[in-house]
């Protein structure tokens, strides 16, 4: 498991939001899965293959995110030598505000300051269950200056999406975002590794340039001045879309912040199917093809249908819900119906009482 | 080592042997509980929510599970640079070397422990005892009486007394006299084994009793008695609330239920007073399309297809589809096949219930495997890391044990395989 790499993982995605959810939280802090947060599968894909540093880039938003990380403990990034480091925008006495190259600025030196050969850079909207060590060992015996990942199966979870060309030899010859045309199912998974020397000049290069965004979409845009190779991911891969599938992968674990709530209990009258829940969820109503998060509370003769029930929700006794995704902390007062359209769920806000 | 005002030294040698094979490989503090704890969680999450930071942790019997589970008290919030958890294993001297010979000489034997932390006050704890307990109370009125030593004492039925250690108490529940299970009890409050002695006092009352050879070096049978004796005072704390002493296989069975028969007694829910534990790293819980979940407590990674009810169900146990459980308690990784039946059943490690298996309190059949003597009230025990064959049948009070000699058409077990031991 030995790996001489870095991570650098992205907690904003400007090109993608998710409505109420997104709006008080960086996207990679978002709730997944009945007790995750988005970023947990990146960030122990990262563990898990003996990276043992790791910087979470982000621009705003982020206090939901640093309650979730932590010291880093949960997983096992609380160290003395480089573990986790949250990396919000650097702003000193000569930038006024917060913009991309303050936020470039601290980059680098936290780049620099490291001492590991690779930086393996990922975007936060992947959900999948992998480890990067072929990834790098391949990348090192191709001589290219740059890898990244992609897969074939992106297209039909829509836009945001870039679309790559490649040569024969394999290497990257077009990036297009969003076509119209299908030109090509190559669909990148934002994830890439390149030597940690080649991002410092990169990076200290676009800062001297006075260019203001950085990702990895933009280093995969220098196609023309970069070997860049395209490496073909053939694992699942979840685009931050439905969210049952990945329940029965046999993978490496995922690790979060715990909890320490009671075990899920089941009370008499409760009926459930289909679902995953979470400790600390007490049903006494019915549930039904649902996703529930830690400590969910559903009351007598309630009924929950296609919902996705974040964490401490409580819905009082007579309700009814259908296609509704509720946000952390929300309140469903006693006798309330809730029905939205299977494309179009009713999202209900951080701590809406209703 | 850090100065400490209090020091929790928490007996956790023992073997459990009433809990027959559940205790074959693991020390009775370290078996899983209630679904997603083990029974030393409550003990240690007490002290944490106590404010005590220095606990002892004595393991004698299988230590391997309790040490690893235990750790360095991370779940607990004891990694820590002043005080934290510590295990205190026996230990070789120059010279000779002993086992723990009984709860007073545990302590004995970690005295320079002890010491070391320089304390004004020990609080002696059980590792074996279901319940939710704020020990800083108890040391408030500790210091308050003045007293030498202060027992917690829980008021039990009238006719239940004789199977406790009694202790009968004057003016102030001030203690009179301790009478270990008396035939004619003249009071209820049973002692629970939670001790807080000023050190100086039990410092003194250790080196006394471990000069005596006629001695067992027990805290309830030796060193109470001696301390009323010698005119100390020694005063009751009254504790209400729920407490269970784990320690045969009915009365776990029992607790295991009282999870979600007597939810509000218990407690889990209280967020003021949460129950830590050790984490297995597990996806959420999934309930498939066709299964029946009723009055049931589960945790991460469990997967249910068929039908489970009034049952508490540790992470990553799987029941397949058409299986039947029942008032049962299944530890982590325990797999029901499909179509089997389980009533009455306490399932160990990662073990595979056959297809159409039939086992617990209301099965009829004989079986090799009765045995009274661990297994009451119909309740079924299988150990750990087997493989029931399918269609296998156990009858009540049976415990599956792989080291017990059957022939080989009554053998229930298809295959022993080596499963982990912590």
């Amino acid at each position: 498991m030995f790996i001489d790499a870095m991570g650098l993982i992205l907690a904003d995605n400007k090109k993608i939001t998710l409505g109420e959810l997104s709006k008080p939280r960086a996207l990679a802090a978002v709730p997944f899965g009945g007790r995750y947060r988005i970023i947990d599968y990146m960030l122990s894909d990262m563990v898990n293959s003996g990276i043992k540093s790791v910087g979470i880039l982000t621009l705003n938003k982020y206090k939901s995110l640093m309650d979730h990380l932590g010291t880093g403990a949960s997983w096992d990034l609380d160290r003395k030598n480089f573990g986790l480091h949250i990396l919000p925008p650097y702003v000193n006495s000569e930038s006024m505000g917060v913009d991309d190259a303050d936020e470039m600025a601290g980059l680098l030196n936290f780049i620099r300051s490291n001492r590991s050969a690779y930086v393996i850079i990922a975007n936060s909207n992947m959900i999948l269950n992998t480890t990067f060590n072929d990834f790098v060992d391949k990348h090192e015996q191709s001589g290219a200056d740059v890898s990244v990942m992609y897969n074939r199966d992106g297209i039909k979870y829509g836009v945001p999406n870039y679309i790559f060309e490649i040569d024969r030899k394999g290497y990257v010859k077009d990036m297009l975002f969003n076509p119209e045309k299908t030109v090509s199912n190559r669909c990148s998974l934002g994830i890439a590794v390149l030597r940690r020397e080649l991002l410092i000049d990169l990076i200290a290069d676009m800062i001297a340039r006075g260019e203001r965004n950085f990702g990895v979409h933009v280093l995969t845009k220098k196609f023309d001045t970069l070997h860049i190779r395209a490496h073909e991911y053939k694992g699942l891969v979840l685009r931050i879309n439905n969210v049952q599938s990945y329940f029965n992968w046999t993978g490496m674990p995922i690790y979060t912040k715990v909890k320490d709530e009671a075990p899920a209990l089941y009370l008499e009258n409760s009926s459930v199917s289909n679902s995953i829940l979470s400790d600390g969820c007490r049903i006494m109503g019915t549930v039904e093809n649902s996703m529930l998060f830690r400590g969910v509370t559903v009351s007598r003769n309630s009924k929950i249908k296609n919902c996705v029930i974040m964490q401490d929700v409580h819905i009082s006794e007579n309700c009814e819900l259908e296609n509704v995704i509720l946000d952390k902390n929300a309140v469903i007062r006693p006798g309330i119906k809730l029905v939205g359209h299977k494309d179009y769920p009713v999202v209900i806000g951080k701590g809406a009482i209703v | 080592m850090a100065k400490a005002d209090v020091v929790a030294m928490i007996l956790a040698g023992g073997q459990g042997a009433r809990l027959g094979v559940l205790t074959k490989y693991i020390a009775k503090p370290a078996v899983p509980f209630g679904s997603r704890y083990r029974i030393i969680d409550f003990t240690l999450s007490n002290c944490a929510n106590s404010g005590i930071e220095t606990v002892g942790v004595l393991s004698q019997y299988q230590p391997l599970a309790l040490n690893t589970y235990v750790g360095n008290g991370h779940p607990w919030d004891l990694d820590r640079n002043n005080g934290g958890a510590y295990i205190l294993p026996p230990y070789q001297r120059s010279g000779r070397s002993d086992w723990y010979k009984g709860t007073a000489n545990a302590i004995f034997q970690n005295k320079d422990f002890i010491d070391d932390c320089d304390p004004l006050y020990v609080l002696i704890l059980s590792g074996d005892h279901i319940y939710k307990m704020n020990y800083a109370r108890m040391l408030r009125d500790h210091i308050s009486t003045k007293a030498d030593a202060t027992l917690a004492v829980l008021e039990v039925p009238w006719e239940e007394a004789s199977r406790f250690g009694i202790l009968n108490t004057g003016a102030n529940d001030i203690i009179s006299e301790f009478v270990e299970k008396p035939k004619k009890p003249e009071s209820n409050l049973a002692s629970m084994g939670v001790y807080i002695f000023t050190w100086e006092v039990l410092r003194k009352a250790l080196i006394e009793d471990e000069e005596n050879p006629g001695s067992s070096n027990d805290f309830g049978s030796n060193i109470v008695p001696m301390l009323l004796k010698q005119g100390k005072k020694l005063c009751a704390y009254r504790f209400s609330g729920y407490w269970k002493d784990v320690g045969t296989i009915s009365s776990l069975w029992e607790a295991n239920m009282d999870i979600l028969d007597r939810p509000e007694d218990i407690n889990l829910m209280d967020r003021s007073w949460r129950v830590y534990s050790r984490n297995p790293v597990k996806p959420s819980h999934y309930i498939a399309d066709g299964a029946t979940v009723i009055n049931t407590a589960m945790t991460d990674g469990c997967q249910i297809f068929g039908s489970v009810e009034h049952s508490v169900l540790s992470n990553s146990v799987t029941i397949e589809r058409g299986a039947v459980v029942k008032d049962s308690v299944l530890l982590p990784g325990v797999t029901v096949r499909a179509g089997a039946y389980l009533n009455k059943c306490i399932v160990g490690f990662d073990t595979i219930i056959g297809e159409g298996v039939r086992a617990g309190a209301d099965v009829e059949g004989e079986s090799p495997y009765l045995n009274t003597k661990i297994c009451t009230n119909g309740i079924v025990v299988i150990e750990r890391g087997l493989k029931i064959k399918d269609h296998s049948v156990i009858p009540p009070n049976c415990q599956v044990d792989c080291d017990k000699s059957v022939s080989a058409e009554k053998n229930v077990i298809e295959e022993v395989f080596r499963v982990r031991k912590t």
